[in-house]
């Protein structure tokens, strides 16, 4: 089992939420967005990332909406909602103990 | 010559029986990732064939892309489940209570039947709906039968005029149902089978409204309200469960199973007409199934 990849299959939705909560944005443009602010950590596959964002939109915790291009393209773009940013504060806060936690264990091992 | 890129969302749609509008949606989506994906590569040097390749080996399997759409979509809420079940469940009140005998109330559950079937219809087919639909269609079916044991040969002339509108008004439900998925024709089918399965097994056509029928009726009461429950735990199993296989043996085997026991309790009981109802409804619960495993190979 590859450890990293589970820690990025448990926090997908985290991650999603918090690209969505920046700005509203497409499927395409999250993957590439994904790999670069994690300077290329994160090799999303992208064909679970379409099932991951129609779960949060059931989970009423972002919404998409079809824009069309001014060059005649279309493309969903999504937005967070408000129960999506009281859902993402909360993962933020129990991400920031756990991390701390796991610090300050993992460093009195390490020392 | 077809695109790798629409050879791939076409896959990806073959694979997917949830709401076309909800599929047509999401195969948008994935068109338009490849198509970006594809010219980005091509700004990079890259031939169009060559790029198609790479961004839709990016993508994965859109079989199993198709499969998680499929299990986000296709479970339905604990209201849904209940509000599908409860048709089933109000014809087992009928039979608990014994009100199919009073004019009233099953006009009041008819009418009820026909207004949310109605509705339903018109406000986009919800999963609900299906199971509402079977008791709708059931009049319709029920009609054309009574009509051939009118009296010297009056029910042949009847049923020539009515059948072929009868058939419309089904094959055009049935094939509106399927389109959405081959599996709620089933669901909505189920309740057809159930009925006609105890109907035949009553007694003749002939003998409907006779009373030693309705001894027999209220003999087995008990054994009909239990087939009415046991579809209502079968409907709300098809509409909580992920897998598709596992909606499959959920539609399935209840109804089958109430079949089998009860042609097998009656004792050859059964007349030509009885079998030959028993025959429609089971040809036409099992069609949809038959045509979703042949989707499959």
């Amino acid at each position: 089992m590859n450890y990293g990849r589970e820690l990025l299959k448990g926090n997908t939705d985290s991650l999603l939420l918090c690209l969505i909560s920046r700005q509203p944005t497409y499927g395409y443009q999250i993957v590439k967005e994904l790999e670069q602010r994690s300077n290329g950590y994160f090799q999303f596959k992208e064909g679970t990332l379409y099932p991951a964002l129609h779960r949060l939109e059931r989970d009423n915790l972002i919404s998409g909406k079809w824009q069309i291009l001014p060059n005649g393209q279309q493309r969903r773009y999504y937005y967070i909602t408000e129960r999506g940013q009281q859902v993402l504060a909360n993962r933020l806060a129990t991400w920031q103990d756990f991390s701390t936690a796991v610090k300050s264990v993992m460093q009195t091992e390490t020392t | 010559m077809m695109s790798i890129i629409s050879h791939y969302v076409n896959r990806f749609k073959d694979s997917l029986h949830i709401d076309q509008n909800i599929r047509d949606g999401v195969a948008e989506e994935l068109y338009t990732h490849l198509e970006e994906k594809t010219q980005e590569l091509e700004e990079n040097g890259l031939s169009r064939e060559e790029a198609g390749k790479i961004a839709v080996q990016s993508l994965g399997s859109p079989e199993l892309i198709a499969q998680q759409i499929y299990e986000t979509h296709a479970q339905g809420s604990w209201k849904e489940a209940i509000f599908s079940a409860l048709p089933h469940l109000l014809v087992a009140l009928l039979f608990t209570s014994y009100y199919w005998q009073n004019i009233i109330y099953a006009s009041i559950i008819l009418a009820l039947t026909v207004g949310i079937a109605i509705y339903g219809w018109h406000r986009g087919k919800p999963i609900w709906l299906f199971p509402w639909l079977g008791y709708y269609l059931m009049p319709v079916v029920i009609t054309g039968i009574l009509l051939l044991s009118l009296p010297q040969g009056w029910g042949w002339v009847a049923a020539l005029i009515y059948i072929p509108l009868a058939l419309f008004v089904f094959i055009h439900i049935m094939r509106q149902t399927a389109r959405r998925d081959w599996l709620y024709a089933s669901l909505m089918l189920a309740p057809m089978l159930v009925t006609f399965t105890w109907f035949s097994s009553l007694g003749t056509v002939n003998e409907l409204l006779a009373s030693d029928w309705m001894a027999r009726l209220h003999t087995n009461a008990l054994w009909i309200v239990i087939s009415f429950i046991a579809l209502a735990g079968a409907t709300i199993a098809f509409i909580r469960l992920k897998p598709r296989r596992y909606k499959i043996l959920s539609l399935l085997i209840p109804p089958l199973a109430i079949l089998l026991s009860v042609t097998m309790a009656s004792r050859g009981h059964i007349n030509s007409l009885g079998w030959l109802m028993l025959f429609f409804s089971l040809s036409a619960f099992a069609i949809p199934v038959w045509m979703q495993a042949r989707a499959y190979q």
